[in-house]
C-alpha cells in the first residue's frame, strides 16, 4: 500500500459531522448541530487538506561496518513531501542492536529539521540486520495517511572490540624478517648478546673500547636481530556456551574468545608481526599470514562474520602453521577435537598455548522437553572431561590460561621463549 | 522505558479517547435525562475498544450512541451541557487521532502536542457559536423549502466528500 489512503479520523470525522447534521434536520433539533460542528470542521479541513503527490521513502545507515559498542544512524530520506506534516517511524527491534529514541519508534512534525532519525547502538559482533522498519507519512490535519511503508532492512558489519590487552612478553621463535621481537641469532639489533673478539667485516661503531683497552685486543658487541615473528589465531567457534548480553553485559564463550582475538591481532600487529587466523567452526574461515592494518581490518571482519557450528563432515582442517610461528588457541576447550589438535601441535615441537574462554559459571541452554537434572549432570560431566583435557595438554607443556585482558599472555609467552631455547626432541 | 512499555503520552491520550464518549454521554445528566446503566457500560466498552485501537472504526459506534441519546436528550431545550458534551466528543476523537499516529510505544513529541492543542482550540471555537445559533434558530418556525435546500446541500457534501477522498495517483514522469 503505497499511495495516500484516508485516516480513520477521517472517516470518524465524516460520519459523525454528517450523520449528527443529519439527525438535527431529521429530528428537527438544532441542538445536535453543536455535537456535529467540530466534525464537520475537522473533515472539511483534513478534505481540503488532501494531497496531491505521492512522496518517495527511502532509509539508510551512515555507517555500513563500526566496532561494538558504538552506533550509527538510520535517516530517512523523502522525496516529494510538500504534502507531508508528521513522519512516524517504527523500527524492528533486532537482536543485539539497541534502538533509540523510543526503541525505535518516533515520530515527529516534518519540519527543517528534517524526519526523525533512529540511532542504533551495535551491542554485539557479528552482521546484524539493521534498519527495518515501517514508515507512515501523515497529511496536514491528518487525514489522510500514505503507508505504512515496509523499509527491508540493511546489513551491518559489526566488528569485535578489542578488548584491553597489552603485552611485553617477546615471542618463543621468532623466524622473520623485520620485526621488534629479540632472536636468537646474531645480528643487527639493539638487544645487548656478547662482547667477542673483532673479526673481520665487524663495523668500527661496535667495537668496545672499553674492553679492548683492557684486553689488548679488538672486542665488539654484538646484538642479537630483532625480527617479526609469525602468530597463528585458531578460534574455536564450535559452539557458543554462557549467555552475551553485548558489549556492556556478560560475555559468552565465543564473544571472549573473538573479543580476546581481535586484541591479540591488534597487539601483533601493530608490533608488525605476522597474523593469520583459522576457525574451527561451520564456516572454517581462514585469513593467511599479513601484516599492516588492511590485514588487521580483515581479520576483524573475517572473525565478525564467522559462523557458530560445527564442522562440516566432509571439511579437513588444516591449520597451516609454518616454521616459527607461535599458535595461541582461543577455545573453551569443550570439544574434544580441540584437545586433539592442541596436543598434535605441541608434540610436533610447535609453541602452542591455550586461552582458556569458558566464562566462570557458564551454563548449557536445556533444550526443550529435556530434564533439567539431566542436562545438569551431563554438563558436570563435560566440565569434568574437560579438566582432564586441561590437565593433560599441561602434562604435554602446553600452557593453558585463561583470558583475563593486559598481561593474560605475558607470562606464557615467556616460559615459552625460554623454553624454545633449549634443546628438545619433537615428534615429526 | 522497556521496549513494550506504553509511554505517558500515549497513556494520557487513550485515557481521554476513553473518556471522551462516556463524559458526553453522561452530560445528558444535568439536562434531565441520565442515560441508564447499560448505555453507559455499552459506550465504555465501545470507547475503551476505541482507546486500545485508536485507529480501527470502533470509535464511531460510541461517538453514534451518543448522539442517538442526545437526539432523544433535547427534547427539552438546549441545555450548556450539550456544549461540555461536545468539547468531550472532539477531544476524544482527536486524542484517538494523535495516539493512531503511530504504534502504542511511540510517545508523541511536544511539538506535535501543541500544535493539536492550538487546532484544538481553532476547532472547538465553533461549539460555543453553534450553540448560540442552535438556540436562536430553536422554536423559529420552519422556512418553506427548508429541507430541500438541507437535501441539496447534504447531497453536495456528500459528493465533495466522496470527490475530495478518491486520491488521484500521481502520473509517473516520463
Amino acid at each position: 500500500m503505497n499511495g495516500w489512503r484516508p485516516t480513520a479520523a477521517l472517516g470518524r470525522a465524516l460520519v459523525l459531522g454528517s450523520l449528527g447534521l443529519a439527525l438535527a434536520l431529521v429530528a428537527g433539533e438544532p441542538g445536535l448541530v453543536v455535537l456535529a460542528a467540530p466534525f464537520v470542521v475537522l473533515a472539511a479541513v483534513a478534505l481540503v487538506h488532501r494531497p496531491g503527490t505521492t512522496p518517495t521513502v527511502a532509509a539508510a545507515l551512515d555507517h555500513r561496518s563500526l566496532p561494538e559498542g558504538q552506533g550509527t544512524t538510520s535517516r530517512l530520506t523523502l522525496t516529494r513531501v510538500e504534502d507531508v506534516e508528521y513522519v512516524a517511524r517504527s523500527a524492528a527491534r533486532p537482536p543485539h542492536l539497541a534502538l533509540r529514541p523510543s526503541h525505535g519508534q518516533v515520530g515527529r512534525l516534518l519540519g527543517a529539521d528534517g524526519p526523525p532519525v533512529v540511532e542504533i547502538g551495535a551491542q554485539r559482533w557479528g552482521i546484524r540486520m539493521a534498519g527495518e522498519e515501517k514508515v507512515a507519512l501523515y497529511a496536514p490535519w491528518a487525514g489522510f495517511r500514505c503507508g505504512p511503508l515496509h523499509l527491508p532492512a540493511d546489513p551491518l558489519r559489526v566488528l569485535p572490540t578489542t578488548a584491553p590487552y597489552d603485552s611485553r612478553a617477546e615471542a618463543p621463535q621468532p623466524l622473520g624478517l623485520v620485526g621488534a621481537n629479540r632472536s636468537q641469532r646474531p645480528g643487527a639489533g639493539t638487544e645487548l648478546a656478547d662482547i667477542r673478539p673483532f673479526q673481520a667485516g665487524d663495523r668500527l661503531r661496535r667495537i668496545n673500547w672499553r674492553v679492548s683497552l683492557r684486553t689488548g685486543d679488538l672486542h665488539v658487541v654484538s646484538t642479537r636481530a630483532e625480527e617479526d615473528t609469525g602468530v597463528l589465531l585458531v578460534v574455536d567457534a564450535l559452539a557458543d556456551q554462557g549467555v552475551s548480553e553485548g558489549v556492556t553485559g556478560a560475555a559468552s564463550s565465543m564473544d571472549l574468545t573473538v573479543r580476546a582475538a581481535s586484541a591479540i591481532a591488534e597487539h601483533h600487529v601493530r608490533r608488525g608481526d605476522r597474523v593469520a587466523l583459522r576457525v574451527v567452526g561451520r564456516g572454517a574461515e581462514q585469513v593467511g599470514y599479513g601484516a599492516g592494518a588492511r590485514h588487521l581490518r580483515r581479520l576483524r571482519d573475517r572473525l565478525a562474520t564467522l559462523r557458530v557450528g560445527e564442522l562440516p563432515e566432509a571439511e579437513t582442517l588444516t591449520l597451516g602453521v609454518t616454521g616459527g610461528a607461535v599458535v595461541i588457541v582461543l577455545s573453551p576447550m569443550l570439544a574434544p577435537s580441540v584437545g586433539t589438535i592442541v596436543a598434535t601441535l605441541v608434540r610436533r615441537g610447535v609453541s602452542v598455548l591455550v586461552v582458556d574462554t569458558l566464562p566462570p559459571g557458564a551454563a548449557p541452554a536445556v533444550a526443550e522437553g529435556a530434564d533439567p537434572k539431566v542436562a545438569a549432570l551431563a554438563w558436570r560431566m563435560r566440565l569434568i572431561e574437560r579438566s582432564v583435557v586441561l590437565d593433560r595438554l599441561g602434562s604435554l607443556g602446553c600452557p593453558v590460561v585463561p583470558w583475563h585482558g593486559p598481561g593474560t599472555l605475558d607470562d606464557v609467552l615467556r616460559r615459552l621463549a625460554r623454553r624454545a631455547r633449549m634443546p628438545r626432541v619433537v615428534s615429526r | 522505558m522497556t521496549p513494550d512499555s506504553t509511554p505517558r503520552s500515549q497513556l494520557v491520550l487513550r485515557a481521554l479517547v476513553f473518556l471522551g464518549p462516556v463524559v458526553a454521554l453522561v452530560a445528558t445528566g444535568p439536562a434531565g435525562h441520565g442515560p441508564p446503566w447499560w448505555l453507559v457500560v455499552l459506550v465504555a466498552v465501545l470507547a475503551g475498544a476505541a482507546a486500545v485501537a485508536p485507529d480501527s472504526p470502533v470509535g464511531v459506534g460510541a461517538g453514534l450512541v451518543v448522539l442517538a441519546w442526545w437526539t432523544l436528550s433535547l427534547r427539552d431545550g438546549i441545555p450548556v451541557s450539550v456544549a461540555v458534551a461536545a468539547v468531550a466528543l472532539t477531544v476524544g476523537h482527536l486524542a484517538a487521532l494523535l495516539a493512531s499516529y503511530g504504534p502504542r510505544a511511540m510517545p508523541l513529541d511536544a511539538p506535535t502536542l501543541r500544535l493539536w492543542a492550538r487546532r484544538g482550540a481553532l476547532v472547538l471555537l465553533t461549539v460555543p457559536g453553534a450553540w448560540l445559533l442552535a438556540r436562536v434558530v430553536r422554536g423559529e418556525p420552519e422556512q418553506p423549502g427548508v429541507w430541500v435546500v438541507a437535501l441539496a446541500a447534504a447531497c453536495l457534501a456528500i459528493l465533495g466528500a466522496t470527490a475530495a477522498m478518491d486520491v488521484p495517483e500521481p502520473k509517473e514522469p516520463r
